[in-house]
């Protein structure tokens, strides 16, 4: 009686283990394709969206091709920006 | 059924042409599978907050953990200010998850695989939460463009890179919805098309390969309704609380 108890015990702590193991493991897998997406569409938005409120302004100031340059490389800095802020987010999101 | 792995996407009328002046607002396809799942939400909610018992029925179980799913969520990202909030997002996660799964069944239709679908979606979220900052924080609503502690002859530039990432927000929202739903459907048809075209002997891997990427599309159903939720708390946070 007393072996069973025993091996009951060791079973529990056996399947915990293998439980979360399994668990942490599938989490991290499905979070880094998520992460990957999430990521790049951030910095492909805000490039797009500056790239386009740079070819309106142009259209009205009619000074082309000059805003939609500078609003290009304004838009990959704000993509770079999200791309900062959504990392930070994860982090504290993991940790 | 056709070989073209886009043809999925096709929207075609259902019923009579309507018209309202030079718009068509005829029946489709996407318009059924729109208040299919509408109503298959109410359905589940219905059945499942009927009867309530102590021990609850599986069904009561889903909703129930649905229920406490969200409104975790929504208390952890955008803290209790945002609770009058849950209704919408709540209705917001079902809709866009009902529309995933519903699209995993075989001849059915992805609504979200339209960007013009969830870029609305998106837009919605986008002008109401700018709305929803502005009634709160009036004017100081702006203060989100600048961060603090910059120098005040950088202070142009970091505004309209600002402006720029906070008008980004519905696009990425959006894109990533659609782009997700389209590439996995499209990505399902056409290992489905090799399986044909390389008849019994062949055919054994690709088939092998839709059966795994079946099952990692409906991950991903749910993994993009989730994302897409979380994303509305975040940016509910931010017209609530303004912390930046």
């Amino acid at each position: 009686m007393k072996k069973f108890s025993e091996l009951s015990t060791r079973l529990k702590i056996a399947k915990k283990r293998a439980n979360k193991n399994s668990f942490t493991n599938n989490k991290k897998n499905t979070s880094s394709l998520g992460t990957a997406l999430k990521l790049s569409t951030e910095m492909v938005a805000a490039v797009l969206v500056g790239s386009i409120i740079g070819f309106i302004l142009d259209n009205w100031f009619d000074s082309k091709p000059w805003l939609t340059i500078i609003f290009f490389f304004a838009g990959a800095a704000a993509g770079i920006l999200n791309v900062i802020r959504s990392a930070k987010l994860m982090q504290k999101n993991s940790d | 059924m056709s070989t073209n792995p886009m043809h999925q996407f096709n929207i075609y009328r259902i019923g009579p042409e309507i018209s309202f002046g030079n718009v068509d607002i005829s029946f489709t396809n996407a318009s059924l599978f729109m208040m299919i799942s509408a109503l298959a939400i109410i359905s589940v909610f219905f059945v499942g907050t009927k009867r309530k018992a102590i021990i609850p029925t599986k069904i009561q179980l889903l909703t129930e953990l649905s229920y406490t799913f969200i409104s975790k969520m929504i208390s952890d990202t955008a803290g209790p200010k945002a609770k009058p909030y849950f209704p919408f997002v709540f209705s917001l996660f079902m809709f866009v998850l009902f529309c995933n799964m519903l699209g995993m069944l075989p001849y059915s239709f992805t609504v979200t695989s339209h960007i013009i679908v969830t870029f609305a979606l998106a837009a919605v979220i986008f002008v109401g939460v700018t709305i929803i900052g502005f009634v709160n924080h009036g004017v100081g609503y702006l203060k989100l463009f600048i961060p603090s502690g910059v120098p005040l002859f950088l202070l142009p530039l970091i505004v309209i890179i600002e402006i720029i990432s906070y008008l980004s927000r519905p696009v990425s929202l959006s894109v990533r919805l659609f782009a997700n739903m389209m590439a996995g459907h499209t990505m399902l048809k056409v290992f489905g098309g090799f399986v044909i075209s390389l008849g019994i002997i062949g055919g054994w891997l690709p088939l092998s390969f839709t059966v795994a990427l079946t099952g990692l599309e409906i991950l991903i159903a749910f993994l993009q309704a989730y994302v897409f939720a979380i994303l509305t708390c975040i940016y509910l946070n931010d017209a609530l609380n303004l912390n930046h």
